[in-house]
């Protein structure tokens, strides 16, 4: 390692992530302050808990509306999703989630398939889907959709973020030093393991980016992961209120 | 040079927006999976009609004022070009609703595009059309500038011999503007009386008491004049003590049962229906016996009673009873495409509004509907000018003319 990656590298693996969570949770604080400083919604809405679940089940997990709509963007999005929680999935065994130990009654070549096979092949669908996702937003900007910078700039951290994840994998290991091996984001309680050695300079660069997009998520765009539920939620309520 | 506006006034408006509709801003991913069915932005392919540009454009002003760099390094001015341009896509929209159903995330797109309104209305940014239209609302009560004492016009000119205007009545008509003051809706009117008169029913109309019922003002962005008319009309109905309003205008509809309430913090100590639900429950009950219709009949789902009033079933059971060859138009209840009808665009852009309907029409031609049927009024004008300006054959009808015909009344 060079002198300044010596300094840099721990700083990423052991300083950053306390600031990630801090940053993260300070953002989640602002978005809530600015939405509860605002004006109640007059009369009063009841939820209704049935009608919140179904659409939330049938338009944000299964995109039922892009369905009707346009197959093709559906598929895409689908598709996206699939890999983000796939993913998102994947990561939960460095947090000790899950283990590979836990496919193994179904047969040993299930638990290599989902620790050794399944990222690489959902790092490369996450990675297509976002470049069509790209794609799209720029054939149609200025005829159909005004991006703000933010737009861009969420979609762009996340395709870079994926791509170093994805060549941390792909490319052969270099040695590191063990200590780094756990990155801490709440000792005791969000500790990332790491169990082999991985490509030293992609994992370096994707720990990095990982938080920034991790730090920036309740600042852009990004929010409507959490907040896509709850107006998915209050939108199934309506349609129980109105009896539709 | 970019003029900016007051800084206290725009900080003001743009604090109007409610919890949800800050969340629904912050929602939007300005994805335009809702743009290709839109009915304004299909017909004219305008980006600034899209709906995810509003949103975008909305959230832009918002964050101006109440953003994090704002919070940060102090508010930025809106400038009264800003409000313009936002105008310009506030108006050329029909309120729909149609993009809340194509949302994946369900925003409800038909209240934020009406704070949208409101907050151009503030700014003193509506078309000049729409605040003349106002203007008109404020002085006469209705928004086509006729004196109140020509509401009852529509009696004379049909001939209706019964027209109740009591103290107490335990149902009232409330016959709504477009329906009273325009005559190709004058026998929708009499249509429903008649039904009325001959079932026997204790009604009465409110006559010039009656004033618009606020939705057009809503539409407007004018929440405080909506709210007014609210409070007239819900104590002039009270008054008498009405138990059910009925109403043929979607608009009508919408507005007493949905935004009454929330207009006046409480709601009004009478139910209101729409005129089809009236008849699908006096045709199940076997009072009313109509003659099936021989020829091919299609419905269009008015936005305003269906996707935003919940009432899709009703029509479609009627028509079982009145027709024997419905057919089912393409892109219906829930997923219907708008008319072009609402949102007071024919004021904003009545060229759309044409393009919009000759489209609708267009479905129904395509499948050789004979009659095309709805349950509003404003539909009812939009599909007369569309045959106008098409020059199709396809008779239009309002559903409770159909009624009447068949029931031998009209
Ligand atoms: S309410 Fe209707 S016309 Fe207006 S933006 Fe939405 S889909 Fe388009
Ligand atoms: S309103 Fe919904 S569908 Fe339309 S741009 Fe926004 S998020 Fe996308």
């Amino acid at each position: 390692m060079s002198g300044l990656t010596d300094i840099l590298y721990p700083f990423f693996v052991e300083k950053l992530p306390y600031i990630t969570i801090a940053v993260f949770l300070l953002g989640v604080a602002l978005r809530a302050a600015r939405w509860l400083s605002a004006p109640r919604d007059p009369g009063k809405r009841p939820v209704s808990v049935f009608a919140a679940v179904k659409y939330v089940v049938l338009d944000v997990v299964l995109f039922r509306k892009t369905f009707k709509s346009d197959k093709v963007t559906w598929l895409i999005l689908f598709l996206f999703h699939v890999a983000a929680g796939g993913i998102l999935f994947g990561h939960m065994r460095g947090f000790h989630l899950w283990s590979a130990e836990m496919f193994a009654p179904l047969g040993e070549w299930v638990a290599e398939f989902m620790v050794e096979v399944l990222p690489i092949y959902m790092g490369w669908l996450f990675i297509a889907t976002q470049v069509l996702l790209l794609i799209r937003r720029g054939v149609l900007e200025g005829r159909q959709l005004l991006s703000l910078p933010n737009d861009y700039l969420a979609l762009v951290l996340l395709l870079i973020t994926t791509i170093l994840g994805q060549g941390m994998r792909i490319f052969p290991p270099e040695a590191i030093p063990p200590e780094t091996y756990s990155v801490v984001f709440i000792p005791g309680l969000i500790v990332l393991h790491l169990e082999k050695v991985p490509s030293f300079h992609w994992f370096f660069l994707h720990v990095l980016f990982t938080q920034l997009f991790v730090m920036y998520i309740p600042f852009s765009k990004l929010v409507h992961i959490f907040s896509g539920v709850i107006t998915s939620a209050l939108y199934g309520s309506r349609r129980a209120e109105y009896g539709i | 040079m970019a003029s900016k506006l007051e800084a206290g006034k725009t900080r003001e408006a743009l604090g109007r927006f409610t919890r949800r509709q800050l969340l629904e801003l912050d929602t939007c991913a300005h994805c335009a999976l809702c743009t290709e069915k839109c009915p304004a932005y299909a017909e004219s392919k305008v980006p600034n009609y899209a709906p995810g540009v509003r949103s975008s454009k909305t959230a832009r002003l918002v964050n101006k004022q109440f953003g994090l760099w704002a919070r940060l390094l102090g508010p930025r001015p809106v400038t009264a070009e800003e409000v313009s341009d936002l105008a310009e896509s506030a108006f050329n929209c029909t309120l729909c609703g149609r993009c809340m159903e194509t949302c994946p995330f369900g925003l409800q797109t038909h209240e934020l595009w009406t704070r949208v309104r409101e907050l151009v209305y503030a700014l003193g940014g509506t078309l000049p059309n729409v605040r003349m239209l106002d203007e008109m609302l404020e002085e006469n009560q209705n928004p086509y500038g006729l004196d109140a004492d020509m509401r009852l016009d529509w009696a004379d000119y049909t001939d209706l011999e019964e027209v109740p205007e009591k103290d107490r009545a335990e149902v009232a008509y409330f016959v709504g503007c477009t329906t009273a003051f325009k005559g190709a809706n004058h026998e929708v009117a009499y249509s429903i009386a008649s039904i009325l008169n001959q079932l026997g029913e204790d009604w009465t109309l409110l006559g010039e008491d009656e004033w618009c019922c606020g939705s057009p003002l809503l539409l407007a962005g004018n929440e405080e004049g909506a709210r007014e008319f609210a409070e007239h009309n819900v104590e002039a109905l009270e008054a008498r003590g009405v138990k059910t309003v009925i109403t043929g205008c979607a608009g009508c509809f919408r507005v007493f049962k949905w935004e009454y309430p929330k207009l006046l913090g409480r709601s009004p100590r009478f139910r209101i229906i729409h005129a089809v639900e009236y008849l699908r429950d006096k045709l199940a009950s076997g009072e009313l016996k109509p003659e099936p219709f021989r020829g091919k009949v299609a419905y269009h789902d008015p936005c305003e009673l269906s996707r935003l009033g919940g009432v899709i079933d009703a029509p479609r059971e009627v028509l079982k009873y009145l027709v024997g060859d419905y057919i089912e138009l393409p892109e219906h209840g829930m997923d219907v495409r708008c008319c072009g009808g609402g949102g007071l665009l024919q004021a904003a852009n009545n060229d759309l509004r044409l393009a919009i309907v000759k489209r609708r029409l267009g479905q129904a031609a395509a499948l050789g509907a004979e009659v095309l049927t709805s349950a509003c009024p404003a539909c009812k004008l939009a599909f007369v000018d569309g045959v106008r300006a098409s020059e199709s054959d396809i008779e239009v009808l309002d559903i409770m003319e159909l009624a009447a015909r068949q029931l031998g009344l009209l």
